[in-house]
């Protein structure tokens, strides 16, 4: 049985993990969406009450009932790299591979749907409450006047992107960032915007959960670091990434919060307070990880391997909880 | 009528690094000039930022 790895050529931190499932003997194909029709070609057929599927690429061919798992880990856009790319030969590619995709018995790392929606923040926020895990007071609003009654209520506040994305013509960042008390929030209604409870923190968590495996790591904030300096992507800090325990009411939030994601594996961003508490901040479905691993020494990658190369039920391990189902 | 999340954009680095490996489709791994897997090479890794969380990402926003 296989395990089929969805992502680009230059995703090294993919290669952590193709190593460690070469190690164990198990067999891997890896190809980008990008190159079908141009490297990458595929087949199913319908017929007699059955479907039989094949993939293609670089010599290798797998039928797709071989298939033990799908890491869709950072899969380009279907058939970008087509001798002649089309926005309707992307759909056309997309459909057909992800379609008959779907139709196996594999099990995803995360399966195409859960990803999707795992990626709406603000339905992150909501899952998270539910969750039992504590999220700071957030509002996401066009009304400049909600902006500033929030304001008025928590003097101390951060503006980040509701979506997480980076606006690119042309490219620039938008951190998570500190909003002044004086701030006019008039420009609050040419677009959605995020504010949230700035949380005075006295270290960064980054958890990695792969199934019902939990590995958490902590940056501390230096004691000299300026408060405007919110996120941690940006903030001026050589100290590494250390492994920490994980309270229990925070494991117990996070796999209730995967099981109602339906993700096998998600990097859970926290803010831990002067308390200790955790706060939550997002959890990205597809977060990288080969930044802790190396600092760490966490065996995530080994983790992950295990989980693609393993059989039973995809969220094995995490708690069963059906005040989620139908969320 | 800019909206007020882009009040707080700042450009984003470009990161015009060449990567010194290339992609080996027979072992689908990454490689380095000297035949060495890229990435048991964490000094090369550490420098590159290759698998770090960045912020600012073109293709993918969940880092």
């Amino acid at each position: 049985m296989t395990v089929l790895i969805l992502t680009s050529e230059e995703d090294v931190t993919a290669d952590m993990v193709v190593l460690r499932l070469g190690e164990a003997g198990v067999p891997v194909v890896r190809l980008d969406p990008a190159d079908l029709t141009n490297g990458v070609a595929l087949s199913g057929e319908y017929a007699r009450g059955a479907c039989r599927g094949r993939l293609s690429v670089g010599g290798r061919l797998v039928d797709m009932d071989g298939l033990r798992s799908v890491w869709l880990r950072r899969p380009g856009t279907a058939a970008a790299r087509a001798a002649q790319p089309s926005a309707w030969l992307t759909e056309e590619s997309a459909q057909a591979l992800y379609g008959m995709l779907r139709c196996t018995g594999a099990r995803w790392m995360n399966h195409p749907d859960a990803a999707r929606r795992a990626r709406y923040k603000p339905w992150q926020l909501r899952l998270a409450q539910r969750a039992g895990l504590p999220v700071p007071d957030t509002l996401i609003t066009t009304f400049p006047q909600a902006a500033r009654e929030f304001a008025g209520r928590h003097p101390d506040l951060v503006v980040k992107p509701v979506s997480g994305a980076h606006p690119q013509e042309p490219p620039r960042a938008v951190p998570t960032s500190r909003v002044a008390p004086d701030t006019d929030f008039t420009a609050v209604a040419y677009g959605p915007t995020l504010l949230q409870r700035r949380v005075p923190k006295r270290a960064d968590i980054r958890l990695t959960a792969v199934g019902g495996t939990l590995l958490a790591a902590r940056k501390p904030v230096a004691p000299d670091a300026h408060p405007d300096d919110v996120d941690v992507r940006f903030a001026p800090s050589n100290a590494p990434w250390a492994p920490a325990p994980v309270p229990p009411p925070v494991a117990e939030g996070v796999l209730r919060y995967l099981r109602g994601a339906e993700l096998a594996y998600g990097a859970f961003d926290f803010a831990e307070d002067a308390e200790g508490v955790w706060w939550f901040l997002e959890c990205n479905q597809s977060g990288q990880f080969g930044f802790v691993e190396m600092d760490t020494g966490q065996p995530i990658a080994a983790t992950i391997a295990d989980w693609l190369a393993g059989s039973g039920s995809p969220q094995a391990g995490l708690l069963d909880d059906e005040e989620f189902s139908g969320f | 009528m800019q909206p007020f999340t882009l009040n707080y954009a700042r450009p984003a680095v470009q990161l015009d690094v060449t990567v010194p490996y290339a992609y080996d489709s027979g072992l689908q791994l990454n490689v380095l000039p000297d035949g060495r897997i890229a990435a048991t090479d964490h000094a090369t890794l550490r420098a590159l930022g290759t698998t770090t969380s960045t912020a600012g990402s073109k293709t993918h926003f969940d880092d």
